[in-house]
């Protein structure tokens, strides 16, 4: 599925992915914890192609294609999602004039057909439910004055909607009480499928407790300086991360 | 430098009155060709008397720095026509002027010998006095106190290439009178368009103004609208600027009577070298009277936008509510905003807020639309969109909308 070799990335002139090597297999769900300042989010905005990155060396692949010589919306019709950790507010842009363009532009560059508005509502009806998205928020333009659990709710729907193989969720549990964060962790178990992986992506524990990964990597410094199973993540909620700053400086 | 008969040279840019003389050699035939009753000759003798010393708005005028017409001139005019005018009236609402002309109502009479509101501050009306120069003909429309005219009025105004003429359109409320009028403004070649719109609005009456702006791309269009509001009434407008080389819109209001209200939008949509001006004036000479200025530009090439705005607070304009707003998107280096909000107040308990913002399309923004598979272009389109679309949002007539919205669509499409 998704095949990350020896990644080094720099931002301004500073390094700061310094050989990340990382492999998924279809249907499998990562988590990558980690110090503030140890490259998630950089990593996260890497595999999403967000311009200002440079790649120094390494490659991505998914399913075998150089995924970082890709336009970001390509990467979004090749299948990769990227759950914001601060979602962009987009005043004057309606979120289902947004959802249906970026659904459409997706089946118009897979070669399907595009959804005509009725076709389109009846998709949005089911996903928005679960998630407690009302027909309000849809209204209102993409992200703007939305609480931070709204922000993050939305992501999920963008999520369901456009129906990516490979999810990068950016610290998609910050800044959410526990109803939100069981909320957003309900929508994403939905979407588990045996097509489909996720890299989660955060700084504390508790969002493993309802996503159960299959394992979990500890990225500090660049690299990923350990993995194991969930039980990893336990333990770094016990002990912090001091063991592993060491290895940064 | 040449000599000028006239007297002493001037520097270039300055004060130059025979700017004027191309248009007021049609004069001796246009009055021939078009009689009028007496007060009316008066009034166009004086025009042209006016104009003769002052010339054309030139960049040495205040209010006329960032915008040069006189270049955007050349090879104007071949001849002088009556405006192209079609009207889509179904409530039968709307008479020829020239028609009322023929037995002028006082009222009317004094109207259109007015000076315009703003002139005894700027001393710059040359396009008004050229407009009663040429004065023949325009919409008229009076409705009674009490009438709510539910279908718009729709004035489509057609230019044709070498031609300089001067629509000029009266439009009265009576007192509780609610009307919308919708003007477009489109044509071919290369022609001027100086129109003068002098509207009254009753106590609690409410005028709705959408204008189109989408003339020919080599075209001058310059449109001078003095509205005169009375208490509780409100005036709305917004004009769409796509077309015309060069443009300006310049709205004067005066806010009468305690309550009254005015809104002035504009959305400016240029590229290549087109030069678009919004010029507003608003006088707050009532208490509790509400104004809001909202402008908001997309640049593109080598275009150029300018904003004015001034809310003047008179003494009498206690608990007055102003609000200015300027935002513009520059799509390329070369494009320039001009952006003069300004205050000024004699009162002391009033509320006035302005700001203005130029910026690019927001990188984050744009990253954010990608990411969901929307291709640049389509992404950068729809953020554009959007930056619209919250002044189109408060026209209240669900066509104009949708032609307004149509227009920016296809703008962008057939952007480079």
């Amino acid at each position: 599925m998704i095949e990350i070799r020896n990644l080094h990335a720099r931002v301004e002139g500073k390094d700061i992915l310094k050989g990340i090597n990382l492999s998924l297999k279809p249907g499998q769900v990562h988590a990558i914890m980690g110090p503030n300042g140890s490259g998630k989010s950089t990593l996260s905005y890497v595999l999403a192609g967000r311009d200002g990155y440079e790649i120094t060396e390494g490659q991505v692949l998914l399913n075998g294609e150089d995924l970082l010589a890709m336009d970001p919306e390509e990467r979004a019709a090749a299948g990769v999602f990227l759950a914001f950790q601060y979602p962009v507010e987009i005043p004057g842009v309606q979120m289902t004039t947004f959802l249906r363009t970026a659904l459409n532009a997706l089946r118009k560059q897979r070669g399907d057909g595009e959804l005509d508005a009725l076709a389109f509502l009846k998709l949005i009806k089911e996903k928005q439910r679960s998630l407690n998205i009302s027909d309000e928020m849809l209204k209102r333009p993409v992200n703007t004055g939305f609480s931070g659990g709204e922000k993050k709710r939305a992501e999920v729907l963008q999520m369901a909607v456009l129906e990516p193989v490979f999810a990068v969720l950016d610290e998609t549990d910050s800044g959410l009480d526990i109803d939100a964060l069981k909320v957003v962790s309900d929508g994403v178990n939905v979407l588990r499928s045996p097509e489909r992986s996720f890299l989660i992506i955060t700084h504390y524990q508790r969002l493993l407790d309802y996503i159960k990964p299959d394992a979990v990597h500890v990225l500090a410094g660049g690299k990923i300086v350990k993995t194991g199973g969930p039980e990893l993540a336990l333990e770094l909620e016990a002990k912090g991360y001091a063991d592993y700053l060491g290895n940064v400086a | 430098m040449e000599s000028s008969e006239r007297g002493p040279v001037l520097p270039p840019g300055f004060y130059k009155p025979d700017t004027a003389s191309p248009f007021l050699a049609l004069f001796k035939t246009f009055t021939a060709a078009h009689d009028a009753p007496e007060w009316m000759k008066m009034l166009r003798y004086g025009a042209l008397t006016a104009l003769e010393q002052e010339g054309l708005p030139t960049p040495s005028l205040e209010r006329w720095k960032y915008s040069n017409l006189p270049p955007h001139l050349k090879g104007l005019p071949k001849d002088f026509a009556a405006a192209d005018m079609s009207v889509r009236d179904p409530d039968d609402v709307a008479r020829h002027l020239a028609e009322v002309y023929q037995d002028t109502p006082d009222w009317l009479t004094a109207l259109q010998g007015r000076m315009p509101p703003g002139h005894d501050r700027y001393h710059d009306m040359m396009l008004w006095h050229l407009s009663n120069a040429f004065l023949m003909d325009g919409a008229f429309v009076d409705i009674p106190a009490g009438k709510s005219v539910d279908k718009p009025l729709e004035i489509t105004v057609s230019g044709h290439d070498g031609l300089f003429f001067n629509p000029r359109n009266v439009i009265r409320l009576g007192d509780g009178a609610r009307l919308t009028v919708i003007e477009y403004h489109r044509g071919a070649g290369k022609y001027w368009s100086n129109g003068v719109s002098e509207i009254i609005v009753g106590k609690g009456a409410a005028l709705y103004h959408y204008r189109l702006q989408d003339s020919a791309s080599e075209a001058v269009h310059t449109q001078s609208t003095h509205v005169s509001i009375a208490e509780g009434g409100r005036y709305e407008t917004l004009t769409l600027t796509s077309g015309a080389g060069f443009s300006r819109n310049q709205v004067h209001a005066e806010l009468q009577g305690p309550g009254a209200h005015v809104t002035m939008n504009a959305l400016n949509l240029l590229r290549g070298t087109q030069h678009g001006d919004s010029t507003f004036l608003v006088e707050h000479q009532a208490p509790e009277c509400t104004s809001s200025q909202k402008v908001r530009s997309v640049l593109d090439n080598q275009a150029r936008g300018v904003f004015q705005g001034k809310v003047h607070v008179h003494q009498a304009g206690q608990k007055t509510d102003g609000y200015q707003l300027c935002n513009t998107l520059i799509l390329s280096e070369g494009a320039e905003m001009d952006t003069k909000p300004e205050l000024e107040i004699y009162a002391d308990d009033v509320k006035c807020s302005h700001g203005a913002t130029t910026g690019q399309v927001d990188d984050e923004a744009l990253f954010y639309l990608r990411s969901r598979g929307i291709p640049e272009r389509a992404a950068r389109a729809l953020l554009i969109e959007g930056f619209l679309a919250e002044v189109i949002e408060s026209v209240r007539n669900e066509n104009v909308q949708a032609a307004a919205l149509g227009k920016i669509r296809e703008w962008l499409k057939s952007g480079g």
